[in-house]
């Protein structure tokens, strides 16, 4: 495949993953649900099941409502709907990790409304990184792949497990690679293509998409001048649900540098120790990682990460894409703003969103106001 | 003339006399906390699910922001404050006692003119996970050390990991304790402010259950006023008398056969946080539709059970683990049945309440269960602990009135 035709695909797939996910099944692969970058995605993978996350969708509630109010997010309340109204049959199941409160609940209104066959569980501490919360988190993770091994009848070898880990690992540095790339060259490849290429890996098995990652990298043309004239951004946020964000930002001449969302940077940040049994390893990155506003950070303040972040990344602005309703998200903004602001002189744009009540147009004159400011027209 | 003597003399009969010493109590606690600031004497602003104990048995001063945040509702001045933590850029679909609270720390605002300084924080995430980012935003507005008890969700019964886990904090916890007053943790002291604590939550629980009684001596309105010293002050001895004294008056109600309606027609179950901005009207209102909510989700959760003295800690944890928010639908749904049996309601009034996460998402399920196990009806009202702004008092009202006068036909559908 040429570069051009990976970019499209993964548009396509960024647009409207759902035709595809249920053309998994009749390929033989088994869906498994995930919501969240917490989830040990390795060890539903190595027990054969494709791990694929659901992102919600742009419709209209008609049978959420029933069982969430109103005032919770869109992602928690479109995934329940397509849930409750069938269009997600051919799943094997779904794996709930406790975050924010929304998902705590979440996970007990799915298993009572639905039938698929298998319902996960992991319940995380809030405090990582910290000596206390490690043991804890480890038993968790043993306890999550008996749940799986349970189910499954039949016991995920070690050698699996590790085999899992190691491709999980590559499609990190992969990734990586492709945003370290497009920091250095963006006449290589632009922020909106290398997003979507790391977000289109949520909806095919990790084999495949380091096969696709390598190709891109492989034809690529780093050669291509750098420096487009475009205004560099940074975009901050819990998931891009769709590609409209991105589209727009490009529209209107800035160009996304780098990103701490949970479907992009945030997700393949930190590896996997090989060195470790898996479960102690799993845990420790879960552990390690940084930058989830859902946990409290303990080993590095999640402000001075993200200064870094926005200054490595020479992004003149930050945009902060946030769910409504999405609390953890919402709590941090305020200081993230007033330090963004007085130690770097980087201004902001708080946007809050649902998938339900999306609104380009409105969206495009606040964007077109911000990106007109930082750039001195 | 002759009549309205004899209805200001039922009132007085009714009027529930130790709500008086509680006044006296709170007034008196809050006075000294306040006085406290700047003192040297340590203050801990404190979740209100979190392990109190400790803190009495350190000789710290607990203040609750959520107690507090009640008042500001109840005295109509929480919106105020909540639009000043909205001008700091905080949402206004976050939590309104935390935006309340961080208002009033911006501005000392409030009927009773802010709380006072914190010298640390203690955030216990078994109500909600809002609790450690709201106290995460204290912990830098006055840059002081925050300890948090992280107590993951149960479901079903308490995983053996999860109890290590908290063990290990409320060890923890009293190392922390140590370093910020610089006292050492006496176990003997502590276990005494624990025996205290059960004690207080005990006489509660009973004074609680003096409401299966019909006609029942008190609402649950009353209930949340009560149940304000059991949420700031357990672990102490005067909490422990006032408990005993509420106690003796409901069960001499009882004997008397003094009900607190003047008349009570339909029993309710109350689901979640009160609408405290609405007390006064809602009160009313069930007066009139002659319907008694005789029991609660809310206060009952500071009726703590299964303890043992000789491994106190480990006691304490478990408890402040398995609180009602922390546990997964199907062991709250066994609760509120057995609420509904022991107090014989007639149906269950659910708040949907937009503050409150962890109370409020699920309630739809809880509402068939409740049908399901019962079969009596449940309503759920939307509305907002204390931002009124989310509130529409009409047609919250017939609602109400509705559901009510349905009570007298068949069951009805939620
Ligand atoms: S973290 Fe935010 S976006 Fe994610 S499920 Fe929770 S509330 Fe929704
Ligand atoms: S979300 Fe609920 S439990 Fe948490 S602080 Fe607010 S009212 Fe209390």
């Amino acid at each position: 495949m040429d570069v051009q035709a990976i970019i499209d695909e993964c548009m396509e797939l960024w647009r409207d993953p759902y035709p595809h996910l249920a053309r998994l099944r009749d390929e033989g692969q088994k869906p498994m649900a995930v919501f969240c970058s917490y989830t040990p995605e390795e060890i539903i993978h190595a027990a054969g099941f494709t791990p694929v996350r659901l992102m919600g969708s742009v419709r209209t509630i008609t049978h959420a409502d029933a069982h969430l109010q109103a005032y919770c997010c869109s992602l928690a309340r479109t995934d329940l709907d397509m849930a409750l109204a069938g269009e997600l049959d051919y799943l094997e199941g779904a794996v709930f990790v406790q975050t924010c409160d929304t998902m705590m609940r979440l996970s007990d209104i799915w298993r009572r409304n639905t039938d698929f066959p298998f319902h996960g569980d992991l319940v995380l501490p809030i405090r990582m990184g910290e000596e206390v919360s490690l043991p804890f988190l480890e038993e968790e993770v043993r306890r999550f792949r008996h749940s799986v091994e349970e189910y499954t009848g039949e016991s995920i070898w070690d050698d699996a497990l590790e085999e899992s880990i190691h491709i999980y690992n590559r499609n990190r540095r992969l990734a990586d690679r492709l945003y370290k790339l497009r920091a250095s060259s963006p006449g290589a490849i632009d922020g909106l293509s290398a997003t979507a290429v790391v977000t289109a890996g949520f909806w095919m098995r990790r084999e495949k998409h380091n096969e696709m990652l390598h190709e891109l990298l492989e034809g690529l043309d780093t050669g291509k001048a750098a420096g487009n004239g475009k205004t560099p951004l940074f975009v901050s946020g819990s998931t891009c649900t769709t590609p409209d964000l991105m589209e727009l930002l490009m529209e209107l001449g800035a160009e996304v540098v780098d990103d701490d969302l949970c479907s992009g940077h945030r997700y393949f940040d930190n590896y996997v120790d090989e060195a470790d049994t898996p479960e102690e390893a799993l845990a420790r990155r879960m552990w390690g990682r940084i930058n989830c506003p859902a946990k409290h950070q303990c080993i590095e303040d999640r402000a001075e990460h993200m200064l870094r972040q926005v200054q490595d990344s020479g992004a003149r602005g930050v945009v902060f894409f946030l769910q409504s309703f999405c609390e953890p998200h919402l709590f941090d903004v305020p200081y993230l703003r007033e330090r963004l602001q007085d130690e770097l002189d980087v201004p902001s744009l708080v946007l809050e969103t649902e998938l339900q009540s999306f609104s380009r147009g409105q969206l495009r004159t606040r964007l077109q106001a911000f990106i007109e400011t930082i750039s001195g027209v | 003339m002759g009549e309205d003597n004899a209805r200001a003399a039922d009132k007085e009969r009714r009027r529930i006399k130790s709500a008086d010493t509680m006044r006296d109590m709170m007034v008196k606690y809050y006075t000294e906390a306040k006085g406290a600031e700047g003192t040297g004497r340590h203050i801990a602003w404190i979740t209100s699910g979190a392990p109190v104990e400790p803190l009495i048995a350190f000789d710290v001063i607990p203040v609750y922001p959520e107690n507090h945040g009640a008042m500001c509702g109840a005295s109509h001045m929480n919106v105020e404050l909540c639009e000043v933590a909205e001008g700091r850029g905080f949402s206004r679909d976050l939590c309104s006692y935390a935006r309340g609270d961080i208002g009033s720390a911006m501005t000392k605002g409030g009927p009773i003119g802010g709380l006072p300084r914190p010298t640390f924080l203690v955030a216990c995430n078994n109500i909600c996970n809002t609790v450690f980012k709201w106290y995460e935003e204290l912990a830098r507005f006055f840059d002081v050390p925050l300890f948090i008890y992280d107590t993951p969700f149960v479901r079903g019964d308490l995983p053996r990991h999860i109890a290590d886990y908290a063990l290990r904090q409320m060890e923890e916890y009293m190392g922390f304790l140590e370093e910020v007053t610089g006292r050492p943790y006496d176990e003997p002291h502590f276990v005494e402010v624990a025996a205290k604590s059960l004690f207080a939550s005990a006489l509660w629980k009973d004074v609680l259950a003096c409401n299966e009684h019909k006609p029942a001596p008190m609402t649950c309105f009353d209930a949340f006023i009560m149940m304000a010293p059991i949420v700031t002050l357990r672990g102490t001895q005067e909490v422990v008398d006032f408990y005993q004294g509420l106690l003796d008056e409901m069960k001499q109600r009882i004997d008397e056969g003094i009900g607190i309606l003047p008349s009570e027609r339909y029993r309710l179950i109350w689901d979640n946080i009160p609408v405290w901005y609405e007390m006064r009207n809602l009160g009313r209102l069930f007066m009139e539709l002659e319907t008694c909510l005789v029991a609660d989700t809310y206060t009952s959760a500071w009726t703590f059970e299964g303890v043992d003295v000789d491994k106190p800690l480990q006691s304490m944890s478990k408890i402040y683990t398995e609180v009602y928010l922390n546990i997964n639908l199907e062991r709250m749904a066994d609760k509120i049945e057995s609420l509904a049996t022991r107090y014989g309601v007639d149906g269950m009034l659910m708040h949907s309440n937009r503050s409150c996460k962890p109370y409020s998402l699920g309630q739809y399920d809880l509402a068939r269960e409740f049908a399901k196990r019962t079969g009596k009806p449940a309503l759920i009202i939307e509305a907002d602990h204390t931002d009124s702004r989310w509130y529409d008092r009409a047609q919250v009202e017939n609602r109400i009135r509705d559901f009510v006068e349905n009570l007298l036909g068949e069951s009805v559908s939620v």
